[in-house]
């Protein structure tokens, strides 16, 4: 059997390379440098563009959205604020706007709703500049997703994690979140709950040591992570998490860190989350507020 | 992620010192120069595009593999696939290889087989990719792609086995 993979390989190698490769190949390349930095304007131009559109595409959900809350308590809630579709045979983008109502904080409020909704309309005007460019170019494959879901809402704490799904040729996922406390009104950073920057160590570390043991009691799982000092594999460069890494609290008050799918590990092991001890991490902690032992 | 720069350079590395092999990938799936020339334009074109889907730099090669294999396929597709040879493939057979008929016999024992088949055996023994690599271009855990190696070389063996028998 080797002989005939062998074999068939040899056919495979054989297979002439022609002559205008290295003129197609050098053109696509010089044509998307160029390009790209021809593009910015379209892009601010398209976007102000779907504001109008929008209009057109937005779900009942809009209205359904302020109308759902009920007068009498303010509870503050995240909603979907709007929706983006297009469907079109191989091309689908379904993104969803979360907008967080009721924060007293209308600074706050106005800020990250800002924030959710300019992300979606950036995506959606990059989505359909792709799609044209795509279909000038015989067609193909496109679709992106984007929602959001609320990892924590109890009387401190609302996490909120929106992610985005891109399909083009390959998949790729990325999840943001955004970790609101209701009592005093605030938004909460990584670096906001610990004393210095101790943290990224500890948690660094812990995390380490997490991906190891999950790889040893189960072989189906790969993190890029170090084995020992012995292990020179390249794609094994796991070292630390960012200062912001993704992070948010969960129901039970522990901290939660996230990695994008790609980030430490391939990509079938998706977006990968870690919950973090809170011993681990007790030593530089500003208070215990938000993580809770 | 990487900046742009950063990103388009190492793209740029990639695509020039595998181009022959994403040329001969293409070519494995749609079996005609020019069909082929044109996946290698557009999957330059859609690695461009799709910057932001690279999560891991370093893995950039298995990337760039995935988005060939998904334009191929997408290609493959549109056009209801045909068996055609074109004539410069019937000429590379025909030249100088000594038992140029078994070797077409075994080619189409492999172009039979389900496109998943042969997606794990073409990356993983003609383009000598570790078993993992394959797994990030086709998206699949490295337990399904052992299984698919496995069962496309038993098909293989049997189709092969078949054929002589019949020639007996």
């Amino acid at each position: 059997m080797d002989n005939n993979i062998e074999q068939l390989k040899q056919n495979y190698m054989e297979i002439p390379i022609p002559e205008e490769l290295d003129f197609v190949v050098k053109k696509a390349i010089r044509k998307n440098r160029v390009k790209r930095t021809n593009m910015r304007w379209v892009i601010g131009t398209a976007a102000a563009v779907i504001v109008f559109v929008s209009g057109v595409n937005s779900s009942p959900a809009f209205a359904n959205a302020f109308s759902n809350i009920p007068v009498l308590s303010k509870i503050v809630e995240v909603v979907t604020f709007r929706e983006f579709k297009v469907d079109e045979d191989t091309y689908n983008a379904h993104l969803k706007v979360p907008a967080v109502t009721n924060l007293e904080n209308k600074s706050l409020e106005e800020m990250l709703n800002n924030k959710y909704l300019d992300e979606n309309k950036k995506l959606y005007a990059e989505f359909q500049l792709e799609m044209d460019e795509m279909k000038k170019q015989g067609g193909g494959h496109l679709g992106i997703d984007t929602g959001y879901e609320v990892k924590t809402d109890n009387d401190q704490i609302l996490s909120i994690g929106r992610y985005e799904v891109n399909t083009v040729g390959s998949s790729s996922t990325t999840m943001k979140y955004d970790t609101i406390d209701k009592k005093n009104q605030v938004l909460i950073s990584l670096p906001s709950l610990f004393k210095d920057n101790a943290y990224i160590a500890l948690i660094s570390e812990n995390i380490k040591q997490q991906m190891l043991d999950q790889m040893k009691s189960d072989p189906d799982k790969t993190y890029w992570v170090k084995k020992d000092d012995k292990d020179t594999d390249p794609m094994n460069d796991y070292q630390s998490i960012q200062k912001d890494q993704s992070f948010y609290i969960n129901k039970d008050g522990k901290l939660v860190i996230s990695f994008d799918k790609y980030e430490v590990a391939p990509g079938y092991m998706g977006i990968v989350e870690f919950v973090i001890p809170t011993d681990v991490i007790a030593s530089d902690l500003v208070s215990s507020e938000y993580i809770k032992s | 992620m990487l900046s742009n720069k950063k990103f388009e350079n190492s793209l740029v590395q990639c695509i020039t010192e595998h181009k022959d092999n994403i040329y001969r990938l293409a070519y494995s799936y749609v079996r005609n120069k020019e069909d082929a020339l044109d996946i290698v334009q557009d999957s330059i074109h859609k690695a461009f595009a799709s910057a932001g889907s690279l999560k891991n730099p370093d893995a950039i090669k298995s990337w760039f593999y995935r988005i060939v294999v998904n334009t191929s396929l997408d290609f493959l597709r549109k056009h209801k696939r045909v068996q055609v040879v074109d004539e410069e493939t019937l000429e590379a057979y025909s030249q100088g290889i000594s038992d140029s008929y078994h070797n077409i016999d075994l080619e189409r024992a492999l172009d039979e087989l389900p496109v998943k088949y042969r997606n794990v055996v073409v990356l993983r023994y003609f383009e000598d990719l570790k078993i993992e690599e394959v797994s990030e271009v086709l998206n699949e855990n490295i337990n399904t792609v052992k299984t698919r190696l496995y069962q496309a070389l038993r098909v293989l063996r049997v189709k092969l086995n078949d054929e002589s028998a019949m020639e007996v």
